[in-house]
C-alpha cells in the first residue's frame, strides 16, 4: 500500500480534494486539536493508494501549541518512513501566499527524499475568469510536478494515482533551504515564481472587494448580517420542524407497532420509558443538527462565515472573546455539541478556552421544552403594548436574553481575573474567496454529523437513561414513582432544593434533568402521572399551576435552567475535545453553584416584592 | 504611523514590527506577506473600530487594531 500525505493551508481546498478522492467526509478532523486526527482513506481510483490528511496550516513555523503538534506529526512521519509521497494543495487564485507553505514542504521533502506533487487548486475559478497559469514552467523551475486540479468539479484529479506512482524525489536543482533561511527571503521567492508563472491580474478580488465593500458596510454589513442570522435561526426552528415531526410519528408508530408485540412486563415498561421516552425524545432533536450543520457549512464554504466573525469581533472583544468565537455561540443556539466542534477554528488556546465557557450558556434547543412548560405555567397569555406582543413571548425573549448576557459576563469576568495572556493570539483573518457553495460535501457532512451526535452522545444517554429508569423502576415495579429508589433519592435531596420553594418531584425531575434538560418535562409529566407531558405540556402547565408552586419558584426555575449545565454529551464532547475531565468538571461544578445561586437570589427577590 | 492608521484606498509600505510582537508571530506576520518592504493596501474600513481588510498580493486579511498598530509603515 502507497501512502500519500494531503497537506495545505486552510481554505486551499485539501479537506475537499481528500473527499473526492477517497468518496469519504472528514471534515470533523481538519483542525488542529489536542491530539492530531490525521485522516485515511483508500483511494477510489487505485486501491494500492492510501490518502492521509493532515491537519490545515500555515506554516511550518508554528505559532501555537496545535500547530506544532500537526507540523511534528507530518515531520514525524517524514522521518520514520511512514510517507511514500505527499501532494501539497496550493489554491491557484492566491499562489504567493501558497507557494510560501509550498516551498517550505518542498524543502522538507528534498531533505528527507520524498516525492512531492504540488496541486494547485480551484483551476476552475482561474478558466471562468479567463486567467492563465504556466503550470509546466513552476513545475520546471520547482523540480517537482504542479498539477491543475479543481477538487469541486474533479477536474485534473484522475491524473494524480498515475503522477505520483514512479514519482522521483524532488530535484536538486531547487535548493532553496527555506527552513533555515529568512521568512522574508522565502516571500521573496514565492512573489518571483508566483509572477513569473501564476495568473495575472485582480479580476477575481475587485469582484471579492465589491462585495466586502457591501458585507462589511457598516449600514448594509449590519442589515445583512441580522437578515441572514434570522434566516438561521428560522432554518433551525422553522425548516427542521417537518423532519423533527416525522421522527416523532416514526416514533410513535414504531412504539405502536412493537409494544403490543412484548407481553406485559418489566420488558414491555423498559421499551415504553427509557427506549421510546428516553432516546425518542433525544432522536427527536436529529434533524436540526442535520439543518444547523448544512446552512452553517453552507455559510462557510460560501465565504460568508468569516466576514460574521469580522463584524462580531468587536462587540466580543470587550467580553474577551473574538470574532472567531461567534460561530461556536451561535451553533449552540441549537445544541452545544455542534458549537463545541466549531471552537476547533478558534486558533487562540486562550479564545477557545472563553469559548468553551460560554458555549453551555447559550440558550440549546434542549431548555425549550423546559422554558415553553414553565412560562404556560407561570406567564399569563395575555398581549401586551397594544396587543403587538404577548407576555408569554416576551418572557422566552427575555430568557434567551438572559443566556447570552450570562455567557457574556461570564466570559468577561474570567478573561478579566485570568491574565494569563501566553496562550493569546492577535485577530488576523483571511478572507476566502466568495463561492458558490457546492452542495454534496454539504450535505454528506451534514449527514455524518448528526450520524456522529447519535451514535456517540447515544450511547452516552442510553446508558444514563437506563440508570434513571431503574432507579425510577424498582422496588416496586413501576408502581409508585415516591416510593422507587429515584423517590427515595429525591426525598433525601429534597432539603437542596426547599430554600428555592421546590419539594421533592422538581427535585427528581431536575436531578434526572442532568442527563439531558429536557429529560426534566418528561420525568415531571411521569410524577404528575401525565402520559405524553411533552407533547401536551399546556396541561401539565396547569398541574404545575395546581401543585401550588409559588411564581418565585417558577421564575427561579427559569434562571437555573438558563445557567447549570446539565447535559452529559456536553461534558463527555467537552472532555474529548480538551484532552482531560478537568475543564468540564470544573464548568460542571461552577455552573452548578451559580445556577443554584442565582436561583435562590431569584427566588427571594421575587418573593419579597410579591 | 502604522497599518491601524492606513485609511480606506490607501497603500504604504511596512517598516517593521513593534519590539512587543514575539518572534514566531514576526515570522507569519512576514510568511502571510506583511513583511518589511512589502506594499499593503487598505481596501476597507468598516466604522466603529470594526477590524480593517488589508490587501497583501492577491489576499485579503482582516486585522484588528490589537496587531495593525504593532506594524510600523513607511
Amino acid at each position: 500500500m502507497s501512502k500519500v500525505a494531503l497537506i495545505g493551508s486552510p481554505n486551499s481546498g485539501k479537506s475537499l480534494l481528500f473527499n473526492r478522492l477517497t468518496g469519504l467526509n472528514q471534515k470533523v478532523a481538519n483542525y488542529p486539536g489536542i491530539t492530531v486526527n490525521i485522516g485515511s482513506g483508500q483511494s477510489l481510483a487505485d486501491p494500492s493508494i492510501e490518502y492521509m490528511d493532515f491537519p490545515g496550516v500555515y506554516s511550518v513555523h508554528a505559532i501555537s501549541g496545535e500547530e506544532r503538534l500537526a507540523i511534528e506529526s507530518f515531520t514525524n512521519a517524514l522521518k520514520n518512513d511512514l510517507l511514500d509521497s505527499v501532494i501539497c494543495v496550493v489554491d491557484s487564485t492566491r499562489l504567493e501566499k501558497g507557494l510560501i507553505f509550498a516551498l517550505q514542504i518542498l524543502e522538507l521533502c528534498y531533505q528527507y527524499q520524498k516525492p512531492l506533487v504540488i496541486a494547485a487548486n480551484m483551476s476552475d475559478v482561474l478558466e471562468q475568469y479567463n486567467m492563465q497559469f504556466d503550470y509546466r514552467g513552476l513545475s520546471a523551475a520547482l523540480g517537482t510536478p504542479v498539477l491543475p486540479i479543481s477538487a469541486k468539479t474533479g477536474t485534473g484529479l484522475e491524473q494524480i494515482p498515475d503522477i505520483i506512482k514512479d514519482l522521483p524525489a524532488p530535484s536538486a536543482n531547487y535548493q532553496s533551504d527555506t527552513i533555515a533561511s529568512d521568512a522574508s527571503l522565502v516571500h521573496l521567492q514565492a512573489q518571483q515564481l508566483a509572477q513569473n508563472f501564476g495568473p495575472k491580474g485582480d479580476l477575481l478580488i475587485k469582484a471579492q472587494n465589491r462585495l466586502d465593500s457591501f458585507f462589511l458596510n457598516t449600514w448594509s454589513g449590519g442589515a445583512s448580517f441580522f437578515l441572514i442570522m434570522y434566516l438561521l435561526f428560522q432554518a433551525i426552528f422553522t425548516w427542521a420542524a417537518p423532519a423533527m415531526d416525522a421522527v416523532e410519528s416514526g416514533l410513535q408508530m414504531l412504539a405502536s407497532v412493537l409494544l403490543p408485540l412484548i407481553s406485559e412486563g418489566i420488558l414491555s415498561d423498559f421499551t415504553e420509558d427509557a427506549i421510546f421516552g428516553g432516546i425518542g425524545a433525544f432522536l427527536v432533536f436529529v434533524p436540526q443538527i442535520f439543518v444547523l450543520t448544512l446552512v452553517v457549512g453552507m455559510l462557510e464554504d460560501s465565504g460568508y462565515l468569516a466576514r460574521a466573525a469580522v463584524i462580531c469581533h468587536k462587540p466580543l472583544r470587550l467580553f474577551g472573546l473574538t470574532g472567531k468565537s461567534f460561530i461556536p455561540m451561535l451553533s449552540s443556539v441549537a445544541c452545544a455539541i455542534p458549537g463545541i466542534y466549531a471552537a476547533r477554528t478558534v486558533d487562540s488556546s486562550r479564545k477557545r478556552w472563553l469559548t468553551y465557557l460560554a458555549i453551555p450558556l447559550m440558550p440549546c434547543s434542549a431548555r425549550l421544552p423546559v422554558y415553553s412548560l414553565l412560562i404556560a405555567a407561570f406567564i399569563p397569555a395575555q398581549k401586551a403594548f397594544g396587543g403587538l406582543l404577548g407576555w408569554q413571548g416576551l418572557a422566552m425573549f427575555s430568557i434567551y436574553l438572559f443566556g447570552i448576557i450570562c455567557a457574556l459576563l461570564v466570559t468577561a469576568i474570567i478573561s478579566n481575573t485570568q491574565k494569563d495572556m501566553r496562550d493569546d493570539l492577535p485577530f488576523v483573518l483571511e478572507m476566502p474567496p466568495y463561492r458558490l457553495p457546492s452542495w454534496q460535501p454539504l450535505v454528506s457532512n451534514a449527514w455524518n454529523r448528526s450520524k456522529y451526535f447519535v451514535t456517540k452522545a447515544g450511547k452516552i444517554i442510553f446508558a444514563v437513561t437506563v440508570i434513571i429508569w431503574i432507579l425510577g423502576y424498582f422496588p416496586n415495579y413501576g408502581a409508585s414513582l415516591s416510593e422507587s429508589w429515584l423517590g427515595s433519592l429525591g426525598q433525601w435531596i429534597e432539603p437542596i432544593f426547599a430554600p428555592l420553594g421546590l419539594d421533592w418531584r422538581y427535585g427528581v425531575a431536575i436531578l434526572s434533568s442532568f442527563l439531558a434538560r429536557e429529560v426534566f418535562v418528561g420525568t415531571l409529566g411521569t410524577i404528575f402521572g401525565i402520559e405524553g407531558a411533552e407533547e401536551n405540556v399546556i396541561s401539565l402547565a396547569e398541574q404545575i399551576q395546581s401543585s401550588g408552586l409559588p411564581l418565585g419558584s417558577g421564575i427561579a426555575l427559569l434562571v437555573f435552567f438558563a445557567i447549570a449545565l446539565q447535559c452529559v454529551s456536553t461534558l463527555a464532547v467537552l472532555r474529548r475535545e480538551v484532552g482531560s475531565w478537568r475543564l468540564p468538571v470544573q464548568m460542571f461544578i461552577g455552573y452548578s453553584l451559580l445556577a443554584y445561586g442565582a436561583a435562590l437570589l431569584t427566588f427571594h427577590l421575587i418573593e419579597l416584592f410579591t | 504611523m502604522t497599518l491601524w492608521d492606513l485609511s480606506q484606498g490607501s497603500s504604504a509600505e511596512v517598516s517593521h514590527y513593534h519590539h512587543s510582537v514575539e518572534e514566531n508571530y514576526q515570522t507569519r506576520l512576514s510568511e502571510l506577506g506583511f513583511h518589511p518592504g512589502e506594499t499593503i493596501s487598505c481596501v476597507l474600513s468598516p466604522r466603529l473600530g470594526a477590524p480593517k481588510l488589508y490587501r497583501v498580493n492577491n489576499t485579503i486579511y482582516s486585522l484588528d487594531d490589537s496587531i495593525a498598530s504593532l506594524i510600523e509603515i513607511n
